[in-house]
């Protein structure tokens, strides 16, 4: 374990770190723009020298390792600041002075150490005409890549992305020297299934998402650490909000798991998290609509009088969710539940150490189903257990699988009464006897477990809008109306807590160190992922 | 002198391997496959023999730095990229006794242990490459290179390959990146090429005058080739001479000349009756220096003293009719069109020293130009690249502007402003009542 001395403090690091990340461990921030924890080392940019006792020349912080004994100078040497200062003034001589029309300002890594690092009375010595890329300026590089090739500042991390995580080599330079431009290699569209993360690790607005781009600037954006759901990967994700709307994912570090990479399929998701279905609880009783508190009291009193009670959960709930519809619906009244898994398009991931993950269904919580011992079953159950007669037909989530969108299963929800939570529009609320509006993912909270076994947690971003609540808590309002007393309601802790102590598959996890939670990382301050 | 690398110039068919045999070809290599792998490079270390390329390291002691018991293969790489302005020796060599650098490459093979070497020839040497291949072919047929070389046992094949024409792909990391099929782009050093080279194995570079030079020092020793030259810079050395000298070309001499010697003796002093300004003693990238310098010594200590360093040996000659701000805007635009674009100071450095320049040539020059060009040498240099063209951008244009600033100044103080740009005027706008008055 080699100690060194950075800035005057000393610190013991892995052996083969190298010195920017062993700066980063005690509170040094060495700036950088080509340097990505998770990506190849080039040291193209310069931007992380330091200086080093008894090398004559400046180093890289980036490729040099941290060796014992070592006494490294960042922002105490007068050298290094003047080299840093040369080579903002070199990056900033062709970058376009833009930033206030720029969509990365507020997230730029330019901007941040231009602001930050430089001292006020320094300016460029620069009074030439800028170099330009004319066409190049506002070029769609694939479905969802802007490209502006004027602000490029060639760190050559998308190009690296593409060759070594995404492994489709679509990214590369053309031309030469001051002339180098990013493009695809031979012209065709960049349509990487994780072209998203292209814009995430450019460090300047070159690349930027066609999807985000002038919806908000990104100092308004709240980040909210949670999951996506789009497969059973469980990538962590930020979701990033503001007044709430879901503007956009962000990836979150996670080394075992997404490292800080996020598929185009997943983070294209964000965008359904804004919907919180119908708005207000409905009824197809005659009569006057019923409030919300009149609605839940009468679903507990249907529910209650139903001799048999079937119900259709999802793999796409959290696991406090299935929990309590598992407590609820077969252990205090008398009802069956399955859980329909849809295997879905295939979906893979790389995780901090290259390795491959692959989904093994489109939902983000089928493990914790299978860990509650619910009963999974696929399109073909599924129909099978819809055959079956019940008094009441209680749908917890439409979505859990497209075989309940098509006519036949349709047909067969027609049969008997049926009672629907849902946050979207969903065939099967044209004719449901009662459907009650649940919230999206963004205003919920809960834990979900990812196809490796790690049980991570999801936050709430923002209260659901009036007339949606989340699914965990219309099912503790209908266990407080049944008289389900054994199991504490009050937050999906409690749930979460009770349910350690219940079941085995959940022993010995406590909600407040759950995987999928480290929100203090200091990369993401330096919008690394 | 007697010449020894250039002993083929002038001979009717030298090219031939009969008429290198004739000269005693291929002797050299039969006597290392005698002595042993060991043996040889404590030969060539003996023999102080320094690398010719530019950089001047032991040859010998690079060959040590390759891993003795590395499983799986290592190569040997032969740098015929000779791409530095003012450098043609290699050429010369390939030209008139493509079987003496066939000989040293298979020496240096040897000597390291590798059973695959490629000669990496620049792309505009095509004749040059179609010579090399013939000789290729015709040492294969003679059992000289191949499964057996001279009954030994030693396997060897030779490959010639062409590069793209990027002055970069002379840098050895940048080469070996071509020589793998991709983009000419410097590799981030340590791992030096001698531990990860050429397709993640241990490699060793070498230059043609520098392999050149191995047969000779193997069959007549490395004592006679000490003899040659001062200590520590031994060896016949091929200068090429171009620029305003009565008579260009390439001369063979012992390191340890003066430049006055090569200039004025071997080349027949200035053209035209002219004085010299100044030279660069080796290529475009080395500093320049002036007429007062020229009694320095043509070699890499002595020009490393001067401040300065011999490089690949092309002495440029410049007589006082040339315009140093002129020579330095050519330099720099050569150095920006060749920068590979990977690091800041140089990928924008080296093109804003273009524009200034230009500007100063355009009569528009500012008294602050000068200061700005040597700020933007001194943070372009000494490690703030990944290659050294930093450096061979910097280090020259900074010389001519320390040296010759008095030119630069004079330029300035005759200059006028630059015009003021013509903006396009919006013809609907017109004059915007109650804005920015």
């Amino acid at each position: 374990m080699p100690k060194l001395t950075i800035d005057g403090r000393d610190v013991e690091v892995a052996p083969g770190t190298n010195l920017i990340e062993a700066a980063r461990l005690v509170g040094v921030e060495i700036p950088y723009f080509c340097y990505h924890p998770y990506l190849s080392i080039v040291g193209q940019c310069r931007i992380c020298m330091v200086e080093i006792e008894g090398q004559p020349r400046l180093a890289i912080a980036c490729a040099t390792p941290a060796s014992d004994g070592m006494v490294v100078r960042s922002a105490t040497s007068e050298r290094v600041k003047e080299a840093r200062e040369a080579v903002m003034e070199f990056l900033l001589a062709n970058h376009p002075l833009d930033c206030p029309v720029c969509d990365q300002a507020g997230e730029c890594l330019l901007q941040d150490h231009s602001m930050s690092e430089q001292r006020a009375r320094f300016s460029t010595h620069m009074t030439e005409t800028r170099r330009t890329f004319p066409g190049l300026e506002r070029r769609l590089l694939g479905p969802h890549i802007v490209q502006n090739q004027n602000r490029c500042i060639h760190c050559s991390r998308c190009i690296r992305f593409t060759q070594e995580i995404s492994e489709t080599s679509q990214l590369t330079y053309k031309a030469r020297g001051n002339s180098a431009y990013i493009d695809t290699f031979d012209g065709r569209p960049f349509d990487d299934p994780f072209s998203g993360c292209a814009a995430d690790v450019c460090p300047v607005g070159a690349l930027t998402l066609r999807e985000f781009r002038f919806r908000k600037r990104a100092w308004k954006l709240r980040s909210t650490p949670s999951i996506c759901p789009g497969c059973s990967i469980g990538c962590n994700v930020w979701i990033d909000h503001h007044e709430r709307i879901v503007y956009r994912f962000t990836p979150r570090e996670n080394p075992q798991i997404n490292a800080t990479w996020l598929c185009d399929y997943g983070r294209f998701l964000a965008e359904s998290l804004n919907t919180h279905g119908p708005h207000r609880p409905e009824s197809r009783e005659p009569g006057r609509a019923p409030s919300p508190d009149e609605t839940i009291r009468a679903v507990a009193l249907e529910l209650k009088a139903a001799r048999t009670l079937r119900v259709v959960a999802s793999a796409n709930l959290s696991n406090e969710e299935l929990y309590l519809a598992r407590e609820l619906f077969t252990g205090h009244l008398r009802g069956e539940i399955v859980v329909p898994v849809w295997p879905g398009e295939p979906r893979r991931m790389k995780n901090g150490s290259r390795k491959w993950l692959t989904s093994t269904d489109a939902h983000p919580n089928a493990a914790g189903a299978r860990r509650l011992g619910l009963e999974v079953v696929d399109e073909e159950g599924l129909a099978r257990f819809l055959y079956g007669a019940a008094d009441l037909t209680v749908i917890l989530d439409p979505f859990a699988h497209p075989f309940l969108a098509t006519p036949e299963a349709l047909q067969l929800l027609r049969v008997g009464p049926t009672l629907l939570f849902t946050n979207r529009d969903h065939a099967i609320g044209e004719f449901a006897r009662w459907v009650l509006a649940t919230a999206s993912l963004a205003c919920n909270e809960g834990t979900f477990v990812a196809g490796s076994g790690v049980v991570q947690r999801f936050q709430a971003a923002f209260t659901p809008p009036p007339g949606a609540l989340p699914l965990w808590r219309l099912l503790a309002l209908l266990a407080r109306d049944t008289g389900l007393a054994r199991v504490p309601l009050a937050t999906p802790r409690d749930i979460f807590e009770h349910m350690a102590r219940s079941e085995n598959s959940f022993s010995g996890l406590a909600w407040d160190e759950l995987g999928g939670l480290d929100t203090t990382s200091y990369r993401e301050h330096q919008h690394v992922g | 002198m007697e010449p020894v690398l250039l002993r083929a110039r002038g001979i009717e068919g030298s090219r031939t391997l009969a008429s290198y045999r004739s000269r005693g070809g291929y002797d050299g290599l039969r006597r290392a496959l005698e002595l042993g792998p060991e043996e040889v490079t404590k030969e060539v270390i003996n023999s102080e023999l320094r690398g010719r390329g530019g950089a001047g390291f032991p040859t010998g002691r690079k060959w040590t730095f390759v891993p003795k018991d590395h499983p799986g293969p290592k190569y040997l790489v032969c740098n015929a990229d000779e791409s530095e302005p003012g450098t043609f020796k290699d050429r010369e060599i390939i030209e008139y006794d493509p079987h003496l650098v066939l000989e040293g490459v298979a020496i240096a093979a040897y000597a390291i242990g590798a059973h695959t070497a490629y000669i990496y020839i620049r792309g505009e040497f095509v004749r040059w490459a179609r010579i090399l291949e013939e000789a290729i072919a015709e040492a294969r047929r003679e059992g000289l290179l191949g499964p057996d070389v001279l009954g030994s046992g030693y396997a060897l094949d030779v490959w010639v390959h062409r590069g793209a024409g990027a002055y970069i792909c002379g840098e050895e990391t940048a080469l070996l990146e071509s020589l793998e099929g991709k983009r000419g782009f410097p590799r981030l050093k340590p791992p030096f090429p001698a531990v990860v080279g050429a397709f993640g194995k241990p490699t060793v570079v070498n230059n043609v005058e520098t392999l050149a030079c191995l047969p000779s020092i193997l069959t007549r020793g490395a004592a006679w080739f000490a003899s040659i030259g001062r200590p520590r810079n031994t060896g016949p050395k091929l200068f090429c001479v171009s620029g305003h000298v009565q008579r260009p070309g390439v001369y063979e001499l012992p390191l340890g000349v003066t430049f006055r010697d090569i200039i004025y003796e071997h080349c027949g002093g200035i053209r035209g009756g002219r004085t010299l300004k100044a030279f660069f003693p080796g290529g475009s990238s080395a500093p320049v220096l002036t007429a007062a310098e020229v009694d320095v010594k043509a070699d890499f200590d002595a020009c490393a003293e001067a401040g300065t360093m011999l490089g690949s040996g092309g002495v440029i000659v410049l007589d006082d009719t040339v315009d140093m701000v002129e020579a330095a805007a050519n330099l720099a635009h050569f150095y920006a069109h060749e920068s590979c674009g990977q690091c800041t100071p140089c990928r924008e450095g080296s093109d804003w020293t273009v524009d200034i320049l230009e500007r100063i040539l355009a009569g528009h020059g500012r008294p602050e130009d000068p200061e700005t060009i040597l700020r933007i040498c001194r943070f372009a240099s000494q490690g703030m690249t990944i290659c050294p063209l930093g450096d061979a951008f910097a280090l020259p244009i900074s010389s001519l502007l320390k040296k010759f600033r008095s030119e630069f100044d004079e330029r300035i103080a005759a200059a006028t402003p630059a015009p003021q740009k013509k903006y396009p005027v919006l013809p609907w706008a017109g004059p915007r009542p109650g804005f920015g008055r």
